[in-house]
């Protein structure tokens, strides 16, 4: 078993032996069934021209759930170690920082993964309990978790970076709300001032707002794909670098 | 086994090692001493990796640290000055998590914790949780983690800062046993246990090598070497320019009157005993003399003459 693989497990052990970890896995299970009872109320209400996957993803309280759960996730990872010292300890033992950052993002990916779970299982109850054809199709929901699979990619590494830059937990979750609240109004721009500016389509290529309207209505783009892509890598060497600084400051 | 060369480190305009050079051969325990923000610490970090030197270069086992971070690592065990652990890990789970990190699987890291946990006494407390555990049984789990991959070389950061007598007693006992099998530098400001313990001695201050050498040698080097009180009826005055006269002598001092006793305090050059000359000249001049003392110098007189600031 290699070095990165101890530390995502022990990563991922964390959440399970903490009560932060069973509090967020119940708030995306409620925060989605709620979604998804009000989305069919609303469907049954009027008729409406979108999936259901799609009204659910579209929810107005939707991104405020969504965005809190990654400070949340983040924060206590590289902030606790500083505090407690053993990043010394891990740090002066043969583990390289590249495994220690990786094994990291990658234990809370798997376990932000996990929370989703409740959530696409919540989609299958319709044609369990109904024995009608689900009221979207298979693409919609593929797309949509994938989707929420690749931005979580990316929030969970920024949430690590926030988290190398200071040794106080409080600290690392307000910086990664606030990066992230910034990098989804970003996304915003475009609506609000229109698209008659030359960089407006880099505003629509970081939009994370018409990415989800994309990609739960099935649409899996490509561009969409490597941006989330390259951006958490991106990220993770930033994160790297962080955790490095004390190495080349003198 | 260490080699530190004119080892530098700066923070911004401030220097916590400067120039720092010594040497600890194999199978060596080497005593780290020097008063608080001496840069003990900072040349701890830098030999283990976890900082960077400023200039200059420091080896384990031949091994240059920076250029073969993982290497030298995986050669040292290291029990940092607070200790950090995972407070809520079992013993067992931490010492399997640091096994494991440090590349040991299977038999081999079951066999190294048994022994580890039976060495550094932790048998009865295995299974608690670590933030249940006093200071010096966190100071075992920090120590038993230090050696759970058998490196050939310890550090150990002031392991006794912070424990009661007996719990002091008892690191310092483990210690002197691991020194029989590895080489080990122990940093501390606790003179007495340097010289219970230690080969040698590497005395920093203001991040400078003041002295290494073997812990009797610095003692005998020392100027305070040659301390001796004696107690005789005389006139003051007479007797300190009497005995101020012999050679070898360097100063008289009259500490105080006891009745119609003086004493004396006279210091000499190290390596030379004046004792007879001196009960000599009393007995030529008829002072009667109650006590001729020679202090033999310690190390804390060393320490202390190296390090005052005045």
């Amino acid at each position: 078993m290699s070095t990165l693989l101890i530390i995502l497990r022990k990563e991922l052990r964390g959440f399970f032996l903490s009560p932060l970890g069973w509090i967020l896995l119940t708030l995306v299970t409620v925060m989605q069934g709620w979604s998804v009872s009000s989305a069919m109320k609303a469907l049954q209400d009027a008729p409406i021209p979108e999936s259901l996957v799609y009204i659910v993803f579209h929810m107005p309280q939707f991104w405020f759930y969504f965005l809190a759960l990654f400070p949340l996730i983040t924060m206590r990872l590289f902030a606790e170690e500083e505090r407690a010292g053993t990043l010394e300890t891990l740090l002066t033992a043969p583990v390289q920082t590249s495994q220690l950052v990786l094994g990291k993002h990658l234990a809370t990916l798997c376990f932000y993964l996990l929370l989703w779970i409740p959530s696409f299982l919540q989609f299958q109850i319709f044609g369990l309990l109904t024995n009608l054809d689900p009221p979207f199709s298979a693409g919609s929901l593929v797309g949509a978790f994938f989707l929420i699979l690749l931005m979580g990619s990316l929030f969970l590494a920024i949430g690590t970076f926030a988290s190398a830059l200071t040794s106080s937990q409080i600290i690392a979750g307000v910086i990664t709300v606030g990066l992230l609240f910034i990098h989804y109004f970003l996304g915003y721009i475009t609506a609000i001032y229109g698209d008659q500016f030359p960089a407006a389509s880099l505003f629509h290529h970081i939009s994370a707002s018409e990415h989800l309207r994309d990609f739960s209505r099935g649409l899996i783009n490509s561009r969409t794909v490597i941006y989330y892509l390259t951006a958490t890598a991106f990220v993770l060497l930033m994160t790297h670098h962080a955790l490095n600084y004390r190495r080349w400051k003198s | 086994m260490i080699k530190v060369d004119n080892l530098t480190k700066r923070f911004g305009r401030h220097s916590a090692v400067s120039g720092a050079t010594f040497e600890a051969a194999k199978g060596e325990v080497v005593g780290f001493l020097g008063p608080n923000g001496a840069g003990k610490t900072t040349t701890i970090r830098i030999l283990t990796g976890f900082l960077p030197a400023t200039s200059g270069t420091a080896t384990v086992d031949g091994l240059d640290v920076s250029e073969h971070s993982l290497e030298t690592r995986q050669r040292i065990g290291y029990l940092p000055e607070s200790v950090p652990l995972y407070r809520d890990m079992r013993i067992r789970e931490y010492l399997r998590f640091r096994g494991h990190i440090k590349g040991l699987r299977g038999n081999t890291l079951r066999r190294r914790m048994d022994e580890v946990i039976e060495r550094c006494g932790l048998g009865d407390v295995r299974r608690k949780m670590i933030k249940t555990l006093s200071k010096g049984f966190r100071q075992r789990v920090g120590l038993a983690d230090a050696l759970i991959h058998d490196p050939p070389l310890l550090i150990l950061d002031e392991p006794t800062n912070g424990l009661d007598p007996n719990q002091i007693r008892s690191i310092r006992h483990l210690i002197k046993e691991l020194g029989e099998s590895h080489t080990i530098l122990l940093s501390t400001h606790i003179l007495s246990e340097v010289e219970m313990i230690c080969d040698k001695i590497v005395i920093i201050d203001g991040g400078m090598v003041l002295a290494s050498d073997t812990p009797s040698n610095l003692v005998s080097k020392m100027r305070s070497a040659g301390r001796i009180s004696i107690e005789l009826k005389a006139d003051p005055l007479i007797a300190h320019e009497k005995m101020s006269s012999l050679d070898q002598v360097k100063k008289v001092t009259h500490e105080r009157d006891r009745g119609s006793w003086g004493e004396f305090s006279i210091l000499v050059e190290s390596g030379t005993d004046t004792r007879e000359r001196l009960a000599n000249l009393a007995r030529e001049e008829g002072w009667p003399l109650r006590s001729l003392h020679r202090y033999a110098a310690t190390l804390e007189d060393v320490f202390v003459e190296l390090t005052r600031k005045d």
